[in-house]
């Protein structure tokens, strides 16, 4: 921002369009439209870093206090009190941190939810992604691939409110009234399998719908990414395991998929982002149960990014603040995770290194 | 500088005032807006038309419009719910002036059943786990005669904070408090494991419980038409005097004026659990919030004008108060209300 502004000032003082600088009419370097051109490199390259710094620091200095007071427990309990005597709670001091009285705070339901919700989309939505993007390349025709492709690409462009309310609606109602009864009556009494039998709500709001939900919105992101890396796999290698007599399938298990191990890999982290950060969508089908986690995928649970959402208005009427504070506690625990996972995939590309990542070198 | 006598309209210097807050209150207080920018409206020159005070309005929910009038962000926070007494520490200058009177309907989605009798023992019950059948003997207790089902029961609850949550959790401390403590009563809560599943907003409530056979919701009153166009159930509720009220506009206005004479000065009262044989139990004050230290003394003055009006002119039933189901204030609340938006100055 501040950046952006020196940048304004040779181009008014040149007195020259913006563009007359640009190679082709002639002049080179250090003159008025070059000169913008520049600066705004340089500022679009400082802001994303200083943006990421400023939110990392606001959220620090609001969190500081929270971490003091909520302790360890924080991360072991649900509760969601921001006041022992209820609304008409009195402010109170401690440790420097004002806080109400009988504050009590744990996100263990909303941090394990966020993870448990992202694995089922990932255990879901990759391998349908590979496979799409397997059948796209190799084995559908030109015509069809293309319009496959366009849907694909249509479907990362859908609202994510628009799929959450099509989850309420249409979805939630569908596994709650056509496909959970059935499992749940049909699946043989093991303990393992204790967690796909239960009960469900009306609206199909649980666990398994935040993560089917969640799967929905990876796939186009994996499998347009999966489509375009299965694309540069050279032939020859392809051919040579056909000549080997390697059925179709066998080639994309054993040639195919490792070529592109590495850049899948970057598809995959960017899905897992997308699937941890998830807020609206999982607002609406999770049940938001911030009081434990369910006892059957059936249950209803929550996720951080949902938490935060529903429980800011009545944050925000904590006169001590104390609240706000804990939730920015909880949004910096987010941006852990999902630093955390980009740090793990960083590290896994280096080690297994091969094919440039889709998204370049910087992830 | 404290205003003494109460403009009855806008200066003629055109001001911007914000407001945001309360979603319940946000239909009214636009129809209020519009009515008021056209009433007080420059009928000549060029600016022909233009209103003298624009007023901006937001659904934001409650405590967004509390913290906002507390930070000096807005100048009028619409809440469901009274200052919070943190609130009112932290910021000693804000006010909450009552607007109008809400209400809460408890409904439930059994076939066939209508009127069920409820009180707050058995809601609590429900909500916390105790009570998990329709047919278990404490809902039997209450309705003899009533052939009730086995069915379980699933209460719902609002994941968005909300001050239809506060009233509820209100009502249940009121009546059982060794069921529900005060520590739940807030505009959210952790929810007890006897409610696990959560809508968004009085309309999620009312197709949550619309898809889920023996569900319980709370739901505002101003939902009256669409909670009984979904077929669901509307409990009579347990007053303070142990009779069984419906929610109706008789019973409302019963349980407001029960409580007229006992409504202090700053107006933070709650009205749950009222006296009287036929007061309705969860009935509320609909506040504006505002700060009484204003940074502009005409802003001040264009506050106080339109408070004053919507106290007085938009008590109107017909035009404004029948169309969200809400009640009119009593005449000595108005009087109350009018002195607290008095003391908006600069």
């Amino acid at each position: 921002m501040a950046a952006s502004a020196p940048g304004a000032g040779p181009a008014e003082g040149a007195g020259d369009s913006p563009l007359s600088g640009l190679p082709g009419d002639g002049t080179r370097g250090g003159r008025g439209g070059l000169d913008v051109i520049r600066w705004l490199g340089r500022a679009g390259a400082i802001i994303p870093l200083g943006a990421l710094i400023f939110i990392v620091i606001v959220l620090l200095v609001e969190a500081i206090p929270a971490f003091r007071y909520n302790g360890l427990s924080f991360f072991s309990k649900s509760v969601y009190t921001p006041g022992g005597g209820g609304y008409n709670s009195v402010i109170v001091h401690t440790g420097g941190a004002a806080h109400q009285s009988g504050a009590s705070f744990g996100f263990f339901s909303s941090i394990i939810g966020t993870l448990i919700t992202t694995l089922i989309a990932v255990l879901v939505g990759v391998p349908l992604s590979i496979g799409a993007a397997l059948a796209i390349v190799e084995r559908l025709p030109k015509r069809l691939a293309a319009g496959v492709g366009v849907f694909l690409e249509l479907l990362a462009g859908i609202p994510s409110v628009v799929i959450g309310l099509w989850g309420v609606v249409t979805f939630g109602p569908f596994l709650a009234r056509d496909i959970v009864p059935f499992v749940s009556r049909n699946l043989p009494d093991v303990p393992v399998l204790n967690y796909f039998k239960g009960p469900i709500n009306g609206l199909g709001q649980s666990m398994l719908a935040s993560g089917l939900i969640l799967a929905i919105m990876i796939i186009p992101i994996v499998a347009s990414t999966a489509r375009d890396l299965i694309r540069q796999v050279p032939i020859l290698p392809r051919e040579g395991a056909v000549a080997l007599g390697m059925s179709d399938a066998q080639c994309a298990m054993r040639v195919t998929l490792p070529w592109i191990r590495t850049g899948l890999i970057g598809a995959i982290v960017l899905g897992i982002g997308r699937a941890l950060g998830e807020t609206i969508a999982v607002a609406m089908v999770s049940g938001n149960n911030i009081a434990g986690l369910p006892s059957n995928i059936y249950g209803t649970m929550t996720t951080i990014a949902a938490t935060l959402v529903n429980n800011l208005d009545s944050a925000l009427s904590d006169g001590s603040h104390f609240t706000v504070r804990t939730l920015a506690e909880l949004a910096l625990v987010l941006v852990v995770i999902t630093l955390a996972v980009n740090v793990a995939a960083r590290m896994l590309v280096r080690r297994t290194s091969g094919a440039a990542l889709p998204i370049g070198p910087g992830l | 500088m404290v205003g003494s006598a109460l403009p009855t309209k806008p200066s003629t210097t055109p001001k911007t005032i914000l407001e945001t807050g309360s979603t319940l209150l946000y239909p009214l207080m636009g129809a209020w807006t519009q009515a008021y920018q056209k009433q007080f409206a420059s009928t000549s020159g060029t600016s022909k038309g233009q209103p003298y005070a624009t007023i901006d309005t937001g659904a934001t929910g409650s405590g967004t419009g509390l913290a906002d009038a507390a930070s000096g962000t807005v100048d009028i926070g619409a809440s469901d719910a009274y200052l919070s007494s943190s609130a009112k520490t932290s910021t000693p200058t804000l006010v909450n002036i009552a607007l109008a009177i809400s209400a809460q309907q408890i409904n439930y989605n059994l076939p066939g059943i209508k009127n069920l009798k409820l009180d707050a023992t058995v809601l609590a019950g429900m909500y916390n786990g105790k009570i998990t059948t329709w047919n278990d003997p404490a809902i039997k207790a209450l309705n003899p005669g009533v052939n009730l089902p086995s069915m379980k029961v699933v209460p719902l609850h609002r994941e968005d904070s909300s001050g239809d949550t506060f009233l509820f959790t209100s009502f249940l401390n009121a009546q059982a408090a060794s069921d529900w403590p005060s520590s739940l009563v807030n505009t959210t809560i952790t929810w007890p494991k006897g409610s696990t599943t959560a809508e968004t907003g009085n309309g999620g409530m009312v197709s949550g419980c619309q898809a889920t056979k023996g569900c319980v919701a709370y739901i505002g009153i101003s939902y009256l038409q669409k909670t009984q166009a979904a077929g669901l159930g509307t409990a009579m509720l347990k007053n303070a005097a142990g009779k069984f009220v419906a929610p109706t506009s008789a019973t409302i206005a019963a349980a407001a004026n029960a409580q007229t004479a006992k409504t202090p000065p700053n107006e933070t009262l709650s009205l749950i659990n009222g006296p009287g044989a036929t007061s309705y139990p969860i009935i509320n004050f609909e506040y504006a919030i505002v700060n009484t230290k204003q940074s502009d003394g005409i802003k001040a003055e264009d506050i106080r004008a339109f408070l004053h009006w919507t106290v007085h002119t938009g008590q109107d039933p017909t035009t404004y108060l029948d169309p969200v189901d809400f009640q009119p204030l009593p005449a000595s609340v108005i009087k109350l209300s009018d002195a607290q938006i008095a003391k908006i100055g600069a």
